[in-house]
């Protein structure tokens, strides 16, 4: 079995609307040293066969655009 | 011991010998939200039988009986006020789960609004969601296709300070953001235009949100479905998601008080999921136009528990039901999970054998899952098994049948009494209740629900030149695309009026639903009632709701507009606080040729102003009275006759093409009215006071008395039009600004861009 | 010319799209895509791909429509394209249309992505109607006057590439239509709704056969759909011109 935990956020530098929106929020909230915030997407996908060649393609085919997106990955064997 | 184990997952409770204290307390174990009375009622009954009941058995009935399922303390004062009342045009009165009225010769519209407020006071986003799933599945059980939401909702004001707050309570803002992104979620992913709502707020909602959701539907008259099953052997069937113990005992949590605790009763918040209701909604169309469907229900508050209960026994059949049947979210469920789960995007049709297989192979295109669970029997009784042995064994007549309640009321009292301020600077408080939070432009919400998906949406809830859109009364749906045939829809609400007067509310707010049909050229045609009370167990409270009920029954009744469904939602209380009484009217009118209708936006310099209606000196519940902070319990007075006669005049105008834009008189009274009708045209007005009469000018700009609208006439036409409609002429459209005086003396001179800007921000400003 | 309206759980402008083509005088069916078997669109002119909510924008708006077509009928669609027939996306239609790398293919259909139909940056879903300027001439706009307005319905329409695909974009001519102010002068918000780059609301691929755009014209097909029309005399839906210059073409 494989575990792969794979984290799709913004670009540096590509507009992060709903990080502004959520530091915004915090700073009304009375938390005014909140100074970016980033919203990332993580996902946790099992696989019962499959290598990191195989992560690799669910990303490019689905997880990602890469004109807006960067990725992190990580990958156990459990 | 209480609970004796009988089979797998199944208890017998010992309840026979069991001490009032210990009566209380299996309720209290068994999360039953039953009274000491009621648990007396059902141990009476087993001792009749000589046996103790299945723990399913008890839970089946603390279901059946509960607030929301039965209607117990609400169902005797409905029935004398609200019910019977039919006109030529209804089909289904207040008897499945939404009311069917006459639209054309082959057509129906379907339609009902309901209350999900304490699931969304615990989890907003989630809970106003499943609000409107929920009412999405109530029409389409009607065999309607759904075309159109509404959602009243009501908060405490955004710049409620968090420190008053009391623990475990969340801030308006946070609430109000939670729900708007619920509704929108859910709206526009299921593909159903959101077109009208209201947003209102007041320090009474603080610790209980009211969150009301409406929708309505389109039919084919022959193939109206009815929520029973009428013969014995037809297969009770279940389609679409699958039972989870996601929104176990919803409906008890719904009839409960709200507290500290109910953060983290989680479990009784549902989730929904639309990307799973809208093939759902082509399934059930599909299967519908195939003429397959006997019955068909959708499982909402009470789950499978109370529906095939109540699709049985309307029907005058029984049911016998195999709970291994069901399809399950977990394996490890027991069997009174399974029957009380209230997960979404469930529906139990009801169907004839020979239909099955096609039913199946819809399924299989729609990829939705199916199970037959099921039966109905000769015998009106309900019977369950489980793992083949029989665990549940009830006549429906003891389950369905109910209880109900003549809880004892006390009407309060008003004292008339009215403060008379200082006059005011006119500019300044003009432009103060422009920006106030009650009237200010709901823009913000409005724009994040589409509110033109299925493209038949012809007047849009915000009116006027593109980019400069104010609010409208009503939108304008064209459900039928070879027919110029239009159906208006509204939802009104006055808790400030009822709050000090709960009669005379439902007066104004049956008056305000035909004032804003009318005002787009619909005639009133059917209502829905959205019922929200605080704790009906005190009598000043239930004294609220039977006034409300007498008052919409007395306006119902003279104006001959039934209410063909509605819902009463108690215990909106938390903290020893109860809401205001809360009357929301989600209204269906009728326009013969929408092609005729009008919006409130002014059209066109040198047009002629009137208003028409009586602005009398009676301000209490008013916007302006609030704001300054001065007391009045001379709520306006409502002259049933007067709506009724001024509603014709003005149809009869608008159908002869008198009238350009129309708005009626409300929040904030004349002076909001002319300045969001200029704001949506993009064009100012000069208007003189002077032909009101005598009366101090705040009044005349302020007072919301009723059946009152301000009308543009096509100008050379004020003879025609005064021969028609009784109104007065208060000035002309033209320039770039708001001026009003009365004789010489000028009052205000606003520009638009001010107008606009106080307008646009006044709620926006909260809420980012 | 035979129409196919692509339908998946959560698209939901099928019904509209399907009116208008009908009224413009094609001849439209619905392709539900668990149905959809390689060889089926071969019998069609025009594939659409309306707008909705495909499998509930999880992960991205458009990303999985895109994926499962990607899985079941890239060849297909890849000829069809090819072929010079017609591929039309709304809203949604056009996210996926970016997703499939349909859309802007620069430099001819790409394996992967070469631009963004992003969060708006209002962080709002944005039911509101546009201005647009008509920007080349295309088999789609032949019958389009200088500006025009339709409705926009999205919480993920702004268009981002990376400014060598942008510049390509501008130099081959693939922009449609360009969100403005009434007067046709330059947008910012609300006239442009999401932050668009460049302002681009609609483009084509450069050979003109394949269209995105984010504004919905079936829901401007009738003079009584448009917002304005108690106080603007119309004939006709601004929308259906684009139906209509697509009919004349084929």
């Amino acid at each position: 079995m494989l575990k792969a935990k794979i984290i799709v956020r913004y670009k540096e530098g590509v507009d992060d609307p709903e990080g502004k929106t959520i530091k915004h929020a915090l700073n009304l909230l009375g938390f005014e040293d909140v100074e970016d915030v980033k919203v990332a997407k993580y996902y946790e996908i099992k696989l019962s066969k499959g290598d990191e060649n195989e992560v690799e393609e669910i990303i490019r085919k689905l997880l990602v655009n890469p004109v807006i997106h960067d990725y992190e990955v990580r990958v156990e064997r459990i | 011991m209480k609970y004796e184990k009988i089979s797998d997952k199944v208890y017998r409770v010992k309840m026979r010998d069991a001490s009032d204290d210990e009566l209380k307390k299996i309720s209290d174990e068994m999360g039953l939200a039953l009274n000491l009375e009621e648990m007396k009622r059902i141990k009476e009954y087993f001792s009749n039988l000589g046996r103790d009941p299945t723990d399913v058995e008890i839970h089946a009935i603390a279901q059946a009986w509960s607030e929301h399922c039965s209607y117990k303390s609400s169902k005797p004062i409905l029935r004398k006020y609200i019910f019977g009342i039919e006109s030529p045009h209804t089909i289904v009165v207040m008897q499945d789960d939404a009311g069917v009225v006459e639209f054309d010769e082959n057509h129906a519209y379907v339609f009902k609004i309901e209350s999900h407020n304490h699931p969304s006071a615990v989890e907003p986003y989630g809970g106003a969601a499943t609000g409107v799933g929920g009412i999405i599945r109530d029409v389409l059980n009607m065999g309607a296709k759904p075309i159109a939401l509404v959602d009243p909702l009501f908060f405490a004001p955004p710049d409620y300070p968090y420190k008053k707050l009391r623990q475990g309570i969340k801030h308006p803002r946070y609430l109000l953001k939670g729900v708007v992104s619920g509704i929108r979620d859910y709206g526009n992913r299921v593909g159903i235009p959101t077109v009208a709502g209201i947003t209102y707020f007041d320090e009474g909602y603080v610790n209980n949100i009211l969150v009301n959701a409406g929708c309505l539907g389109i039919v084919k008259k022959d193939k109206i479905v009815r929520s029973r099953v009428t013969k014995p052997d037809v297969l009770l069937v279940m389609v679409g998601g699958r039972t989870g113990r996601d929104g176990i005992h919803g409906v008890n949590f719904a009839s409960k008080v709200l507290s500290e605790k109910s953060e983290e009763e989680r479990e009784a918040v549902q989730l929904g999921n639309p990307i799973l209701k809208e093939p759902l909604i082509h399934l059930i169309l599909e299967a519908n136009e195939m003429g397959i469907i006997h019955g068909m229900k959708d499982l909402g508050g009470g789950g499978l528990g109370s529906v095939v209960g109540e699709m049985c026994y309307s029907g005058g059949v029984g049911a016998e039901v195999h709970l291994d049947k069901v399809l399950l979210k977990e394996r490890d469920m027991a069997p009174w999970e399974i029957w009380v789960s209230e997960s979404q995007e469930r529906m139990l049709l009801a169907i004839e054998e020979e239909n099955l297989e096609k039913l199946k192979n819809l399924c299989d295109k729609w990829d939705v899952e199916i199970s037959v669970i099921g039966k109905s029997i000769m015998e009106k009784n309900l019977r369950i098994y489980w793992q083949g042995r029989k665990i549940l064994d009830l006549p429906l007549n003891f389950l369905t049948g109910g209880v109900e309640y003549n809880r004892p009321y006390k009407i309060q009292k008003i004292e008339k009494m009215q403060e008379i301020p200082p006059e005011p600077k006119y500019r300044e408080i003009f432009l103060n209740l422009l920006s106030s939070i009650n009237i200010a432009s709901k823009e913000w919400i409005i724009r994040q629900y589409d509110h033109e998906v299925q493209g038949k949406t012809v007047i849009k809830p915000l009116q006027g030149e593109i980019g400069f859109e104010t609010h409208g009364d009503a939108a304008v749906i064209k459900p039928l695309h070879d027919s110029w045939r239009g159906i208006a829809i509204t939802t009104v609400a006055n808790p400030q009026i009822a709050r000090i007067d709960p009669y005379v509310g439902s007066l104004y707010t049956m008056d305000e639903a035909v004032r804003n049909l009318v005002a787009v050229g619909a005639k009133p045609h059917a209502l829905s009632d959205c019922l929200n009370f605080g704790n009906p167990e005190k009598e000043e409270i239930m004294g609220e709701f039977v006034e409300s009920s007498r008052g919409l029954g007395e306006a119902g009744r003279f104006l001959e507009i039934p209410f063909v469904s509605g819902n009463v939602s108690f215990y909106n209380e938390a903290f020893r606080m109860n809401i205001p009484p809360t009357v929301v009217l989600m209204a269906v009118g009728i326009i013969e040729d929408m092609r005729k209708a009008i919006t409130t936006d002014l059209k066109k310099e040198g047009n002629p102003v009137y208003l028409v209606g009586e602005t009398r000196e009676e301000m209490g519940g008013s916007d302006y009275y609030r704001m300054i902070g001065v007391r009045s319990t001379y709520v306006p007075r409502v002259d049933l006759s007067e709506t009724k006669r001024r509603s014709e005049e003005l149809l009869k105008a608008m159908k002869s093409g008198l009238i350009l834009s129309c708005h009626d008189v409300s929040h904030g009274g004349l002076a909001v009215t002319l300045a969001e009708m200029a704001i949506g045209g993009n064009i100012g007005a000069e208007i003189d006071l002077r032909s009101m009469g005598v009366m101090r000018d705040d009044f005349k700009l302020f007072s919301e008395s009723p059946t009152r609208w301000v009308c543009e006439v096509q100008r050379g036409k004020e003879g025609e039009f005064e021969k028609i409609v009784n109104a007065t002429k208060i000035g002309y459209v033209g320039g770039n600004s708001l001026r009003v005086r009365d004789g010489e003396r000028w009052l205000f001179n606003v520009h638009l861009n001010i107008l606009r800007s106080r307008w646009k921000n006044g709620l926006k400003d909260y809420l980012g | 010319m035979k129409v196919a309206i692509l339908q998946m759980e959560g698209t939901n402008c099928e019904e509209e799209s399907f009116i208008a083509f009908r009224d413009s005088g094609f001849e439209p069916e619905y392709v539900h895509i668990n149905l959809l078997k390689p060889g089926d669109l071969e019998k069609y002119n025009v594939l659409f791909i309306p707008g909705g909510f495909s499998a509930g924008d999880y992960v991205r708006a458009g990303a999985i429509f895109a994926a499962r077509l990607k899985a079941k009928i890239w060849k297909d669609l890849k000829n069809f394209v090819d072929e010079g027939k017609i591929v039309m996306g709304v809203c949604n239609g056009f996210q996926v249309l970016i997703e499939l790398g349909l859309l802007p293919a620069v430099d001819g259909i790409s394996d992967e992505p070469q631009a963004a139909l992003m969060v708006n940056d209002s962080n709002k879903f944005e039911c509101r109607w546009t201005y647009l300027r008509r920007e080349n001439d295309t088999i789609f706009t032949s019958k389009v006057p200088e500006v025009i307005t339709l409705p926009v319905a999205h919480a993920e329409g702004k268009f981002v590439a990376p400014n060598k695909i942008l510049e390509k974009i501008e130099e081959q001519k693939q922009v449609v239509f360009r969100y403005v102010k009434p007067d046709g002068s330059k947008a910012d918000y609300p006239w442009n709704p999401n932050g668009s780059m460049n302002d681009i609301a609609a483009i084509t691929n450069p050979q003109g056969n394949v269209l995105g755009i984010m504004p919905h014209p079936e829901r401007a097909f009738f003079w009584y759909q448009h917002p304005d029309w108690t106080r603007k005399k119309r004939e006709k839906g601004d929308g259906s011109l684009i139906f209509k210059s697509l009919i004349k073409y084929s």
